[in-house]
């Protein structure tokens, strides 16, 4: 039991940034049909503005995370405008590769401009102070990632709902040229679409650098993975499926970490992630929540 | 209102319209006829600013307006109720008729779109459902609702009685008759040719990209040879 | 042997040949003026050439992108080093080797054909599951078993040592046997680009519809490029592991794969001769920015130019820098085999009946118990108002809309539940109302794939110059197909889908968009050919004046029935048409 708790405390922190990164990729996907391979270097542009910040003008964790998130933000925006838009119209196999080489992109100008080697600055010293409930102990940071994931979800769920941002956006995820004929501007919803992206990225950016307070070049590549293979397996563009898909994917992790036998098969947890994820593409190929439309003939 | 001088617009080497020239002036109801494939919704798709006209001149309340952005144009008054409706089937009424009014300004929005769903009585009640529950009639009239929303000068309409069972046919002819009575400027593609000229101050018959028939709606209506002119060639 | 086999092995020959013959004499130019590294940096260059070959036959001609060809070659390079240890550093460094390759041991060339063989086992399964998917499932698949492979590989360390890898692999000395392998490999690529089933696997790379729809089974064209690109990769993991004598995880990462991806991507996929172009490319390009990093004291500054080059060829020229222009393709158009002769035209005797047919899509029926029959040789005219269910009938006889309830039936032949490329094996072609051409090949290849499927799976091909020649084609026959003037590409259309010798053409609206006189002149060719391939044909069209004269029979269908039929002139007479059409008079 007390393990239980444990796993799905870990699971839904782990679940839950997953989930908000998923988010920002099938947001994306839902307005142009790019799966965005660069998502995960907003992480890495979010811990080179904290390191830059703290080795520069020293900083405070009081006020890092708005600067991390502005910066992820911003780089969301700058793709847009520098590569994406003018690949809008092309097919998947181009957008995808455009993704890629921004991916590249990225890693080369941090370790060109800065070092391939990992940058560390100041920790969060209340992060790993742990509370002790029974048996279970959990660390604050656990709490905090809980917290905060959840209140970007419920704050995102009422942007979609509410705002007419959130709707145009829904809109134009549905049908974009019936959405232009009402008079949303293709750029504009895009791009905002971009924003959100980033903005949700640059929060999940914030939860993975209070716990490890460190830059790196390549830091972004393994978070992306996991998020797209959240958002596919929720079924990209739908926007439930990605948080679902998310959470889904910080569980499997977990529980197979915790209850594989010991020995080899314990440190194979990522090839039976996705090998488990392999099986779901056979049986399932367009998702949890199927967002496909046939196509006429 | 709209003038089209000569325009030919083209799908890669497709050449979907060919030197096409109509008017519709302000508080006309205008009814434009001709078999599938005529190019009617490309012509729609045209003056939207869906597409871009290869070579002629498209004006809209004398300015010229080829190839601008359809949300351009919808502020400037000039709004298409798309073939196959296209409502937006994941939102729901309300956040479709909330979406259509992005061109009107932040506080007047809350009133119009209860202005507008007043004027569909079958809206009000689905307010809350999600569009692709409704039926092919009342997604008809949220199609226009929508269109209705940033309150158009000149209204377009594709194939609005599509797919739809003739009750529902009846009221969306219903529907054209009262907006022409509110003052509107309206042209409607139609394919029951029959009726919809019968309402219309003037028609066209489009065929194969070209204009073959034009006149008062009630001279095409009742001309044996509109048969023959729809479907072209004869025996 | 056959003159057109003959052909394509003698194409395929001269253009690795002679792409490899100027990579070597670059290679040669460039060693010949500098230091030991420069011999390495070529090996490197002829196994990454292995690799983008073997990409190439599968992503090139399916034009499905793959992420996981590397964990290919990692299979095949592991299973190299295995088996090529020498027993005694075998029995040190792996002491728990298990299926007791503990005493295995075999010489360069046996190693090699091992490792390509377990690639090939693996490659085989996995390219059932990729082969099957559509969309972005089978890219991420491939990224998945990317993962999973180099996960196990880092931690069955009774296998693989872990991830510190092997060394002590003996080494095959030379750059002589990296040419030998690369040529087997562009060898490889040029000839399964010249097959059949490589021809089978562009076209569902160009059309994803109309191929099954001219009798091309998608997964058996996807597959055999999957399991042939398997093997090719495999030839490059196992030949990088015998020129380095080591292996490790690092060799075989995502980053490797993109690069890849970039040298096949830059010279333009489609072909052999944009790979291998690309590949020299990139890396001269990589090499002198490495050299001005090393220069201007920047760690990784080649990592810039691969990033800024894929980026720039995705947004400036996606198609690669020389798009489909080939030595390959240039060949194949200088030397061709003439034309099979033309089988005898068939005397057939199957209608083509469709009864009772149902379709709900969702809540709304689109066809409501209708049913059609042609008879062999003659032509049916099928009209009806905007959204009466004319292409839903065509898509449920073609197969491409299962129907909720009726028969398709071809003579005693039951198509009800036939899939799309068994309809057009059995002997039905269609078009489509909005053209679906393999628009980047030429107008050639397009008739000629066809005339292959023919050649196949029916009673024989179909002399292609003939149908061109027919078509008025013959002076385009070798531009692309989405460069011709629309009239031509209906034309094109026709006689790709006659091609096939058909018992039925369905036609979708030949004539829309056409002018009068082209619409006049689309009776003739439609009959002409009709009448050469001995096929019935079933047509859709709005055109009043085509339909009447090209009809012997013609159908009416309205909100999915069938209204009336008859004669021409019988159903011009009635007036439940005029209504149909028009509306009624209310």
């Amino acid at each position: 039991m007390t393990q239980l708790i444990q796993n799905l405390v870990d699971s839904l922190g782990l679940g839950g940034t997953y989930a908000l990164l998923a988010l920002g990729i099938s947001l994306i996907f839902g307005v142009m049909h790019l799966v965005n391979f660069a998502h995960g270097e907003l992480i890495t542009v979010g811990a080179y503005t904290a390191y830059f910040l703290f080795s520069t003008v020293g900083g405070s964790w009081w006020w890092m995370p708005v600067a991390i998130i502005a910066s992820c933000v911003l780089a969301s925006v700058l793709t847009e405008r520098i590569a994406f838009r003018w690949v809008r119209t092309a097919n998947p196999f181009t957008m995808l590769l455009t993704s890629f080489a921004l991916e590249r992109l990225s890693h080369a100008l941090w370790q060109i401009g800065v070092s391939p080697k990992a940058k560390a600055f100041p920790k969060v010293s209340w992060a790993f102070d742990t509370y002790q409930f029974g048996d279970v102990r959990i660390e604050k940071m656990d709490l905090v990632t809980i917290f905060v994931t959840a209140l970007a979800l419920v704050v995102t769920a009422l942007v979609f709902k509410r705002t007419l941002f959130g709707i145009a956006v829904r809109g134009a995820a549905e049908d974009f040229d019936a959405a232009r004929l009402m008079g949303v501007k293709a750029n504009r919803v895009i791009l905002g679409a971009f924003a959100y992206a980033g903005l949700l990225a640059g929060v999940a950016a914030v939860l993975i650098l209070m716990r490890t307070p460190s830059a790196k070049p390549d830091m972004g590549s393994a978070w992306l993975l996991a998020a797209v293979i959240a958002a596919v397996i929720g079924g990209m563009g739908s926007f439930t499926g990605a948080v679902a898909g998310g959470v889904a994917l910080g569980m499997l992790q977990t529980f197979l970490q915790s209850y594989l036998p010991e020995g080899t098969l314990s440190y194979l947890n990522d090839a039976f992630v996705f090998g488990v994820i392999a099986v779901f593409f056979v049986i399932r190929p367009q998702g949890l929540f199927d967002v496909t439309h046939a196509e006429r003939v | 209102m709209l003038e089209l001088a000569d325009v030919t617009t083209r799908y890669g080497a497709v050449t979907a319209l060919d030197a096409v020239s109509i008017h519709v002036d302000e508080g006309e109801l205008v009814a434009l006829v001709g078999p599938n494939g005529a190019g009617k919704t490309t012509l729609l798709n045209t003056v939207a600013g869906l597409l871009t006209p290869a070579t002629g001149t498209i004006s809209f309340s004398g300015e010229r307006i080829n190839g601008t952005e359809p949300a351009t144009l919808v502020r400037r008054g000039l709004a298409l109720v798309p073939e196959h409706r296209r409502i937006f089937k994941d939102l729901t009424v309300e956040e479709n008729l909330k979406l259509a009014g992005v061109t009107v300004a932040r506080r007047l929005r809350r009133e119009r779109v209860d202005e507008v769903g007043s004027l569909f009585a079958v809206l009000r009640a689905k307010w809350n459902t999600n569009a692709g529950f409704l039926s092919g009639g009342e997604a008809q009239q949220l199609a226009v609702a929508r269109a209705l929303m940033c309150n158009p000068k000149l209204l377009l309409l594709d194939e609005p009685t599509l797919g739809l069972a003739p009750t529902l046919v009846d009221a969306i002819f219903e529907l054209l008759v009262t907006l022409r009575s509110q003052g509107r400027t309206v042209l409607v593609v139609e394919q029951n040719a029959h009726r919809a000229l019968e309402i219309a101050d003037r028609g066209y018959v489009l065929r194969s990209g070209r204009l073959v028939a034009e006149g008062l709606g009630s001279d095409l209506a009742g001309d044996p040879q509109l048969f023959e002119a729809f479907l072209g060639g004869g025996l | 042997m056959n003159r057109s086999v003959t052909l394509r092995i003698g194409r395929s020959l001269a253009t690795s040949a002679a792409l490899l013959a100027v990579i070597g004499v670059l290679a040669v130019i460039y060693t010949s003026t500098g230091g030991a590294s420069r011999h390495s940096l070529v090996d490197e260059m002829l196994v990454n050439l292995m690799l983008v070959a073997g990409m190439q036959i599968f992503v090139g001609n399916t034009g499905v992108l793959s992420f996981g060809h590397l964990a290919f070659a990692q299979i095949a390079g592991y299973s190299a080093a295995i088996a090529a240890l020498p027993l005694a550093s075998k029995a040190k460094v792996l002491p728990g080797l298990p299926f007791g390759l503990g005493d295995v041991h075999l010489g360069a060339l046996g190693a090699v054909i091992a490792a390509v063989v377990v690639a090939l086992v693996v490659g085989a399964v996995v390219g059932v599951v990729v082969a099957r998917a559509h969309g972005l499932a089978p890219t991420m698949i491939t990224l998945a078993v990317l993962v999973v492979v180099e996960q196990v590989v880092k931690n069955w360390k009774e296998l693989t040592r872990g991830a510190g890898g092997l060394s002590g692999v003996p080494v095959v000395h030379g750059s002589g046997w990296l040419y030998v392998a690369a040529f087997v490999a562009l060898l490889v690529a040029c000839l399964f680009h010249e097959s059949r089933i490589g021809r089978f696997a562009v076209a569902t790379r160009e059309d994803e519809l109309a191929a099954p729809a001219l009798g091309i089974r998608l997964f058996s064209a996807r597959y055999s490029a999957w399991v042939v690109s398997i093997a090719v990769v495999g030839l490059g993991g196992a030949m990088l592991v015998l020129s380095l004598g080591s292996v490790n995880p690092k060799q075989f990462t995502l980053d490797r794969s993109i690069l890849v991806i970039a040298m096949l991507v830059l010279g333009g996929m489609r072909t052999v001769t944009g790979a291998a172009v690309g590949t020299v490319l990139i890396t001269a390009g990589n090499e002198l920015f490495r050299q001005l990093g090393d220069r201007w004291k920047i760690e990784r500054f080649s990592d810039l130019f691969l990033g800024g080059v894929l980026l720039a060829v995705m947004l400036l020229r996606p198609g690669g820098l020389l798009g489909d222009r080939d030595l390959l393709g240039y060949l194949r158009r200088r030397f061709r085999a003439p034309d099979r002769p033309a089988p005898p035209v068939p005397e057939r005797s199957a209608a083509l009946v469709a009864a009772d047919i149902v379709v709900n899509f969702g809540g709304f029926r689109a066809l409501d118990d209708a049913g059609i029959r042609v008879r062999p040789g003659e032509v049916v005219g099928l009209i009806g108002p905007n959204g009466a269910g004319k292409t839903t009938l065509f898509n449920v006889v073609t197969g491409l809309v299962d129907e909720t309830s009726g028969s398709v039936h071809l003579g005693d032949q039951d198509l009800s539940d036939a899939m799309p490329y068994q309809v057009a094996r059995a002997g039905l072609a269609r078009t489509f109302q909005n053209l679906r051409l393999f628009k980047n090949l030429t107008v050639r290849e397009n008739v000629e794939l066809t005339s292959l499927v023919a050649w196949r799976h029916r009673t024989g091909s179909l002399p292609v110059n003939e149908l061109l020649a027919d078509a008025g084609l013959t002076a385009v026959a070798d531009r692309a197909a989405g460069t011709l003037d629309y009239g031509n590409q209906r034309r094109l259309e026709l006689a790709r889908a006659a091609a096939l010798s058909p018992a039925y053409l369905l036609l979708d609206e030949p004539t829309s968009g056409m002018s009068d006189a082209e619409s006049q002149a689309m009776v003739e060719q439609v009959r002409a050919v009709a009448a050469k391939v001995g096929a019935g044909v079933l047509v859709i069209d709005h055109d009043l004046g085509f339909i009447t004269r090209i009809s012997d029979h013609m159908v009416v269908l309205a909100e999915g029935r069938i209204l009336a039929e008859g004669t021409p002139a019988e159903v011009r007479a009635n007036p439940a048409v005029a209504e149909a059409y028009l509306g009624s008079q209310a």
